[in-house]
Order: C-alpha cells, then sequence, then structure tokens
C-alpha cells in the first residue's frame, strides 16, 4: 500500500550554538541536540492526521521536514513517494502549509493583496487567481474584510486568512501546525468544523494536524500520533491508542443502600480507585470507580464479591479513558 | 508547462508588494527625496568651499570637486543597492517572518532574493536620474558631454560584479545572521580607497595599489570618464575589461557559495531563524 506520507526511522539533530569558552577551548566539537529520533509514520489519503505533543516534542519540525524546509539529519521522508531531500519542487506542487506565524504575512497589504502575492509565487495566473481568492475568501468567510490590510485583522481572521493561503493551489496535503493557538473557543470549533467537513469531507484532502491542545486532536483526527522528546510514543486511531496503552479497563459501579462498615471495606479493595455518594432525592447512591486488568481479576467477579459484602447493584458501565487520560499516562510512563 | 508570462510575473509581484508597502510609508517615502537634495546641496557647498584646492587631482575628471562627487554619491546607489539588497531581502525575511511564507512557495529561492532587490535597483535608478537633473539643471553639472552607451555597459558590468558580490553577502546572512564581512568590507573599505569622495591619485603609491584590487575602483572611474568626460567604449576598455574579469570569477563562484549556504541552513534548521 502506497501512503502519502511515510517516514522511515527520520531523526533529526540541530547544532547547538557554541558560547565562547567552547568556540576557544572545543573549536572543533560538535555540539548537538536530538528533535526527532527514528520517527516511523504512514500517513493515508483523506487522513487528519494529529501530530500531539507538548510544546518541543518535535512536531513542527516534522512538518518543516515534510514541507521541505530543514533536510533531516538520518532516515527519510517521502510526500506522494517524492524524497523530501531531493525532489522539493514536486512535494511544493502537492502541498500547503499553513503557518500560523501572523508575521508571515505582510502587514501593510490587505488580506487579498496579500493571497495575490503568494498566488503568483505559486504560478496561479491573474485570472486564475483571482477567481480562487475570491472563492477562498467566500469559503472562509473573510470577503467582507479583504480589503483591509492584515495588520487590522484579528487573530481569527489571520488564522483564517493563513488557511485560505495555504489552500491557494489546491493542494491535495495540508500541513497545519498549531492553527487553534490563540483563537476563541468559537473560532477553534468553526476551525475544526472547517477542517473535517469542508477540507477533508467534500474536498478530500489529507491534513497533518499538530497540536498540544488534546480536545482538538480528540474532536478532528482520524489518527494520532503522540510525540514526546523526538520520539514518537504511540500511534494509531483513537480506538487503537485506547487499546494499546490502557490494557486496564475503568468501570463505573454504581450501589444503593450501602453503609458504614461496607463502605470501607469496599474503599480498602486494591481495584478500587475512587468512591462518591451521590444522593437522588431519597435515595443515597455510591459511586465506585474501578480498575480491571489482565491480571488482576474479572468484572464479574469484582461484581459478585461487592454484592456478596452487602452492596445493592443499581448498574454497572465502562467508561472510555480520554485522550487526555492517554496521553498524561503515555508522557509519565517516560 | 510554465506559461511564460510568469518569468515576469514573478518579479513584477514583488515589486507590487515593495511599492505597496513603501508608499504606505508617506512621510518616509517624502523625506527620501528630501535628503536627496540635502546631500546634494551639501556637496555643491563643499566643492565651493575647496574652490581649485586639488585641481591637479581632479583634472583627468573635468576639474570640478562637484562634478566629480556628484556622479560618485549618484553611482554609489546601484552599487550599494547590488551589494545590500539581497542580504537585507534574507535579513528582512527572517525578523519579519516571511521568509518561511516565500520558501514554502513554488518559487525558487534565487528568484525570490534577486526579486526581492528589483524595487531597491528601480528606487536607485530613480534617486540617480534625481541626482543628476538637479546636479545639471540646479547647479549647472555639465552633462552634455555623457556617452550613454559606454555608461550603461560600465553600469551592467558594475551590477553583475557587485551583485554577484551581493550573492556572496546574503550567503553569509543565510549562515551567520549579523556580522557579513563582504557588506562590511565594502561599505569601509571602498569609501575609503575606492574614490567615492576624493580621487584614488590623492591615497599614497600603496593604497592606489591595493585601490586597484578592488572593482569600485573600476566602476567609478568608468562612469566618472563616460559621463563627464564622454569617453567611448574603446576609451573605457581598461575598466570594461576589469569589471568582466571580476564578473565572470565572482557570478560563479557566487552562486556555489549561495548553494552551499542554503543547504547549510537547511541542514542547521536555521533557514528562516534569526
Amino acid at each position: 500500500m502506497s501512503y502519502v506520507i511515510e517516514t522511515v526511522n527520520l531523526s533529526k539533530k540541530y547544532p547547538v550554538l557554541k558560547g565562547y569558552r567552547d568556540i576557544l577551548f572545543h573549536p572543533f566539537r560538535k555540539k548537538e541536540t536530538p528533535a526527532l529520533n527514528n520517527v516511523t509514520i504512514q500517513i493515508n489519503e483523506g487522513d487528519i492526521f494529529g501530530l500531539l505533543g507538548p510544546n518541543g516534542a518535535g512536531k513542527t519540525t516534522l512538518i518543516k521536514i515534510l514541507c521541505t524546509l530543514v533536510l533531516p539529519s538520518a532516515g527519510s521522508a517521502y510526500v506522494k513517494g517524492y524524497d523530501v531531500t531531493r525532489d522539493e519542487k514536486s512535494i511544493r506542487k502537492l502541498i500547503g502549509y499553513v503557518i500560523s506565524e501572523e508575521r508571515s504575512f505582510y502587514w501593510r497589504l490587505s488580506g487579498r493583496q496579500n493571497l495575490k502575492f503568494f498566488a503568483k509565487l505559486n504560478n496561479i495566473l491573474n485570472r486564475e487567481a483571482d477567481q480562487r481568492i475570491e472563492r477562498l475568501l467566500e469559503f472562509l468567510d473573510l470577503a467582507a474584510d479583504a480589503g483591509r490590510m492584515f495588520k487590522d485583522y484579528s487573530t481569527g481572521m489571520r488564522q483564517k486568512l493563513a488557511i485560505a493561503r495555504g489552500l491557494l493551489t489546491d493542494p491535495a496535503i495540508l500541513f497545519m501546525d498549531e492553527p487553534t493557538n490563540g483563537l476563541d473557543p468559537v473560532s477553534a470549533h468553526n476551525l475544526k468544523l472547517l477542517v473535517k467537513e469542508k477540507l477533508v469531507g467534500e474536498k478530500k484532502k489529507t491534513v497533518i494536524f499538530a497540536t498540544h491542545n488534546l480536545r482538538d486532536a480528540e474532536e478532528l483526527c482520524n489518527h494520532i500520533a503522540i510525540i514526546q522528546n523526538g520520539e514518537v510514543r504511540i500511534e494509531g486511531t483513537l480506538e487503537d491508542i485506547r487499546s494499546k496503552f490502557n490494557e486496564s479497563k475503568r468501570y463505573v459501579m454504581k450501589l444503593r443502600n450501602v453503609e458504614g462498615e461496607v463502605l470501607v471495606k469496599i474503599h480498602n479493595k486494591a481495584l478500587v480507585k475512587s468512591m462518591m455518594s451521590v444522593s437522588n432525592g431519597s435515595s443515597g447512591f455510591t459511586e465506585i470507580e474501578f480498575e480491571i486488568g489482565h491480571n488482576n481479576g474479572s468484572l464479574q467477579g469484582f461484581v459478585k464479591e461487592i454484592v456478596d459484602m452487602g452492596g445493592e447493584l443499581f448498574s454497572v458501565y465502562e467508561i472510555e479513558p480520554t485522550l487526555e487520560d492517554l496521553f498524561s499516562e503515555i508522557v509519565k510512563a517516560k | 508547462m510554465r506559461p511564460v508570462s510568469l518569468i515576469f510575473e514573478k518579479p513584477l509581484a514583488f515589486l507590487w508588494r515593495d511599492i505597496i508597502e513603501d508608499t504606505s510609508y508617506k512621510l518616509s517615502f517624502f523625506m527620501q527625496f528630501v535628503s536627496i537634495f540635502v546631500s546634494t546641496s551639501m556637496f555643491y557647498f563643499f566643492s565651493r568651499l575647496l574652490g581649485d584646492a586639488g585641481i591637479s587631482y581632479l583634472k583627468p575628471y573635468g576639474g570640478n570637486y562637484f562634478s566629480f562627487v556628484l556622479i560618485g554619491i549618484a553611482f554609489y546607489s546601484y552599487l550599494s543597492v547590488s551589494i545590500q539588497s539581497l542580504s537585507e531581502t534574507i535579513r528582512e525575511g527572517q525578523m519579519l517572518g516571511t521568509l518561511e511564507a516565500l520558501l514554502v512557495t513554488q518559487t525558487e529561492i534565487p528568484t525570490i532574493i534577486i526579486s526581492s532587490s528589483l524595487y531597491s535597483f528601480i528606487w536607485a535608478s530613480f534617486k540617480v536620474a534625481v541626482y543628476l537633473l538637479l546636479g545639471g539643471y540646479v547647479f549647472g553639472v555639465n552633462l552634455g558631454n555623457a556617452n550613454l552607451i559606454g555608461a550603461t555597459i560600465v553600469l551592467m558590468l558594475t551590477i553583475i560584479s557587485f551583485g554577484s558580490l551581493g550573492i556572496i553577502s546574503a550567503s553569509f546572512v543565510m549562515v551567520l545572521k549579523r556580522g557579513d564581512p563582504v557588506n562590511w568590507i565594502f561599505s569601509s573599505v571602498s569609501g575609503l580607497i575606492g574614490g567615492l569622495y576624493y580621487p584614488v591619485s590623492v591615497l599614497p603609491d600603496w593604497l592606489q595599489k591595493l585601490s586597484y584590487l578592488l572593482p569600485v575602483t573600476y566602476a567609478l572611474e568608468g562612469m566618472r570618464m563616460a559621463v563627464l568626460k564622454g569617453y567611448s567604449v574603446s576609451e573605457l576598455l581598461p575598466n570594461i575589461l576589469a569589471l568582466t574579469l571580476f564578473s565572470i570569477i565572482m557570478l560563479p563562484l557566487s552562486i556555489l557559495v549561495f548553494k552551499y549556504a542554503v543547504r547549510k541552513a537547511k541542514r542547521d534548521g536555521t533557514l528562516t531563524q534569526y
């Protein structure tokens, strides 16, 4: 199967700026800091691929390598089969890069003038450029403000213009680096909707979405790679990640009319993570959250044990861990 | 296949961008005209103070200090644009954050850099025209003998040879960010021994010899002889040959250096850092 993007043992080390002392005493000693270490990922066509990781994890370095702005130190990376170190021109025809850095625009040009300038640099001829720009401005709800200078735009408008610029060439692959940064919740929600429904749903693009925001990744991405310290810690669909990493399952058991001594006994059980009393009108409930793995019993066994202790069972249901739960476990595990 | 019109459209897009940006700073745009008038007037009064002093040194150029220095400062605009605009383009792109957005487009780095300096060249031409008009009509410099063909040949060769130095300067900026030695040597040494404000003949012998290793000396001398004395192309041949030789050596060398610098910056991940 051929992937839209594939990296094999991709590594990147950046040289560290030497101090005067090093220049003087060790002028030829190389000082490097690793940014990516043996990253191997595959991205399929039509994926919204989330690169998830804390700041400094290596997400932007990976995107820059795939966009041909940085050369890898080792390993290989391919975009639609083109090698990032040799086929820069071909790759740049296929990709759009949504740079969230607002300084990447000309502040004293209007939104429309900025797009027109970048359209020319992307080999789009005058009439076609005008048509595409107007379509994109409409699509992103920016048409009314397109004549204003970029410096007068709000953060949300700047982000939208960055997306418009990334889409100018109608690229098959779109890289988005922290696109929801600085956006208010409503704009961030609209942006995610736009990516999911319009760019991927309607236009069938492949989107690589780098973020440190777990909710963004959970809501948007059908495939996720969690990167930490330059290494891919885990990769797959959210379900894959849940099953791969979280081998134990979490449940909530609701008991009615449990009192005193029995509560203390239940609380002392190793499987129990938390207990909470909930009152519902005249009835008193106790909610018990517990976790069962491969080696510490079964759900049926635990329920029977609790019922035998005197608890009146009301309900039991499984709770799926959120990406946030998984992420913090993965990061802690390191 | 790429349409031929795009070859011109890309440089024109850069020119259009720079015109909009520059003219949006209205006071600064206006002040640039005022400064041309101020500097021309200053050198005019300075030449009145000098009178006939140093006339023997100025005789090969027509004997008038104001004419001598006017051609020097006007033409120096081209030299400084050739050498500085390319590196300034990169530095500005790194500082403003626009370089990354430009480099990810379907335009090659040389096209981006050369097109970015187009406005500076046109602006320099405009400044030269204003200098010469002021000199001719307001301060009475005789430009009637000028050999325009000779002047154009010298100008073109100067732009190529200094543009090559500019490409090397841009390579340093791409890798080192600041502390570009080429620009520093040009700004300090050419002003001192290149014959900008005074003829090279006033320098001690050893400095005169040193000055003839620099293309700026041939460029300024060739231009003054063409504009002030109306020298023919054959009379300008020593200057033309020196500038041609310099261009033949420096242009391919500068392209090699630039390619190396881009590769190094991409390897170090510093292409867009400042």
